[in-house]
């Protein structure tokens, strides 16, 4: 193939993705520029491009849209959550890759059938077992199940990783007189990093996102986390476009500023978790 | 262990709560009374589980073929074809994918508006204005519109997967099938479709499990409407609980798709260790 040809199909192949990834960037980067516009300039362009640079809206929903609020309800139901999925995981995932217990494959069997049953049909149980421990309309009611929910899917990854560790190092620590706690912290830990943030990437991003919970079990004002919020109002403030879009905004930069920063680890967590070895 | 303690109390209680509520009438309020299978036969019997059940059905069929065309058609362009900055367009084709559904749901309700969105706006500066019409409002369209907005956000998982499943292919397959003279569409047919068989199937069924419980955009767009022309399963079960204070039905629908995505899950890794076998 002649240089020329070659660089011509690279130039077309390139524009043509290029145009295609408009249709996956552009309704983002239009829920940008109009949280950046004024109502009045919307009422009388929808479609159009800023004039200036209207941050008030960003502050008008931080303060008195309680965004702020919500960001840090957001910000207390994830962190622990994704410390407490991994730290209980990287338990059990020690356990069932390094020793062997009564019911090991038993207790494994229960644990996939998790990974099969997702968290939405779940809810009318979870909503009057909330009900019942008095925690509905506590940040609580959503970090139990999602702490439940989080597991199966990081015990399976980590095991999967564990037990690929090269058994040499586990080994010799054993020989040192190394205990089963000392062995997990000091040896199995730091050797897991890369897997756990993979983990701490995707179960970041899948309680940030979580909606079905919340809209159930919580409906007081001040507890709401920001998908929540932003669906309420996207209820009562149909017509302030502007402060909707920063809402918006507010809701997914968080999200989207980590995914492209880790979007290496995100991206081998997700292809490794459905090729994986199951 | 802890994690088993947390599992339990927090999954297999409720899943238990949920198989026995399903044996009740239940207001969840009073004390319920004992329906023994009723719950069940009046599923069976009832059109609107029968309406909720075909859109589901449908849904899930559309799914595996769209979402999943897409994301292999991506896959294909990025993995295969010689392009400057793989990673860039990986991350930017990837992005709807980590939204939240509220977002979501904001972005397309703007792009289905039928007065000034974006969509009716495009159709009539292209001179098709007479096919601008209020999407999500229509009993015939509002599904597909929803179907169109949810695909938008599964395409980059797939992808994802099939990007990975294509840089494990042997390249000298590739190389051998070119010094046989195939062209590139001949060697997607014959070398690169056969070698991502068996990370096909894991990407039909998740995509299939995904589209089975289906319940935010519906909830959030169209709750179910114009005339439960949008009524999903997901989405009837917590009406019926919620909204019209039936339990003990809520639990049984509950049950129902539990044990359908159970089924899909079984058929998954049925199918999946068959092509393992295969490969051995």
């Amino acid at each position: 193939m002649s240089g020329p040809r070659t660089l011509a199909r690279s130039v077309s192949s390139t524009g043509l993705a290029g145009l295609l990834s408009l249709f996956a960037v552009v309704p983002l980067l239009w829920v940008l520029t109009t949280s950046l516009r004024t109502k009045p300039e919307i009422l009388r362009n929808p479609l159009g491009l800023p004039t200036g640079l209207n941050w008030q809206n960003y502050s008008e929903a931080w303060t008195n849209g309680n965004f702020s609020q919500y960001f840090i309800n957001s910000l207390v139901v994830v962190i622990p959550t994704v410390a407490g999925v991994l730290f209980l995981s990287l338990l059990a995932a020690y356990a069932f890759a390094l020793y062997t217990f009564p019911m090991k494959r038993t207790l494994f069997i229960v644990l996939l059938f998790g990974m099969t049953v997702p968290v939405g049909i779940l809810i009318i149980p979870l909503y009057y077992q909330m009900l019942g421990l008095g925690l509905l309309d506590s940040l609580w009611a959503i970090i139990l199940p999602q702490l439940a929910l989080g597991i199966p899917i990081s015990t399976l990854l980590l095991r999967t990783f564990i037990a690929e560790l090269p058994r040499d190092i586990v080994d010799a620590a054993r020989l040192d007189g190394c205990g089963s706690m000392r062995l997990l912290w000091r040896v199995v830990f730091p050797l897991s990093r890369s897997a756990l943030i993979t983990l701490v990437i995707l179960q970041f991003m899948w309680i940030w996102n979580q909606f079905l919970l919340p809209v159930v079990l919580i409906h007081d004002r001040s507890a709401r986390t920001l998908p929540t919020a932003l669906s309420a109002f996207l209820g009562r403030y149909g017509t302030d476009t502007h402060l909707l879009m920063a809402g918006a905004a507010i809701s997914f930069l968080p999200v989207v500023i980590i995914f492209v920063i880790f979007q290496r680890q995100f991206i081998k967590g997700i292809s490794a978790g459905a090729l994986g070895s199951a | 262990m802890p994690a088993f303690a947390v599992y339990a109390a927090f999954f297999l209680w409720p899943t238990w709560q949920m198989v026995r509520l399903s044996f009740f009438h239940w207001d969840g309020v009073t004390v319920g009374t004992g329906a023994g299978v009723e719950n069940y036969t009046r599923m069976a019997a009832d059109p609107l589980f029968a309406t909720a059940l075909t859109n589901t059905a449908l849904w899930t069929a559309a799914a595996i073929v769209l979402p999943v065309i897409v994301g292999l058609g991506l896959a294909i362009l990025l993995s295969r074809a010689p392009i400057f900055g793989t990673t860039l367009f990986r991350t930017l084709f990837f992005l709807p994918q980590v939204l939240s559904s509220v977002v979501v749901a904001v972005l397309w309700r703007w792009i289905y508006n039928p007065s000034f969105g974006a969509l009716n706006t495009t159709l009539e500066a292209l001179g098709l204005g007479f096919l601008a019409q209020g999407w999500l409002g229509s009993t015939s369209l509002a599904l597909p519109a929803l179907f169109l907005a949810w695909s938008w956000t599964h395409y980059g998982f797939v992808m994802v997967v099939f990007m990975a499943a294509i840089d494990d292919i042997d390249e000298t397959y590739f190389d051998a099938a070119a010094v046989d003279g195939a062209n590139m569409w001949q060697q997607i047919r014959h070398v690169l479709v056969p070698a991502i068989r068996g990370p096909m199937t894991t990407v039909v069924l998740i995509t299939a499990i995904a589209a089975f419980q289906v319940f935010d955009l519906v909830y959030l767009l169209t709750n179910g409407g114009p005339a439960r022309s949008t009524s999903v399963l997901a989405h009837f079960m917590f009406e019926a609980a919620f909204h019209f204070r039936k339990v003990g039905y809520g639990a049984t629908l509950g049950v129902a798709l539990m044990v359908m995505i159970l089924a899909i899950s079984l058929i998954l890794i049925r199918v999946r260790r068959g092509f393992e076998e295969e490969a051995t």
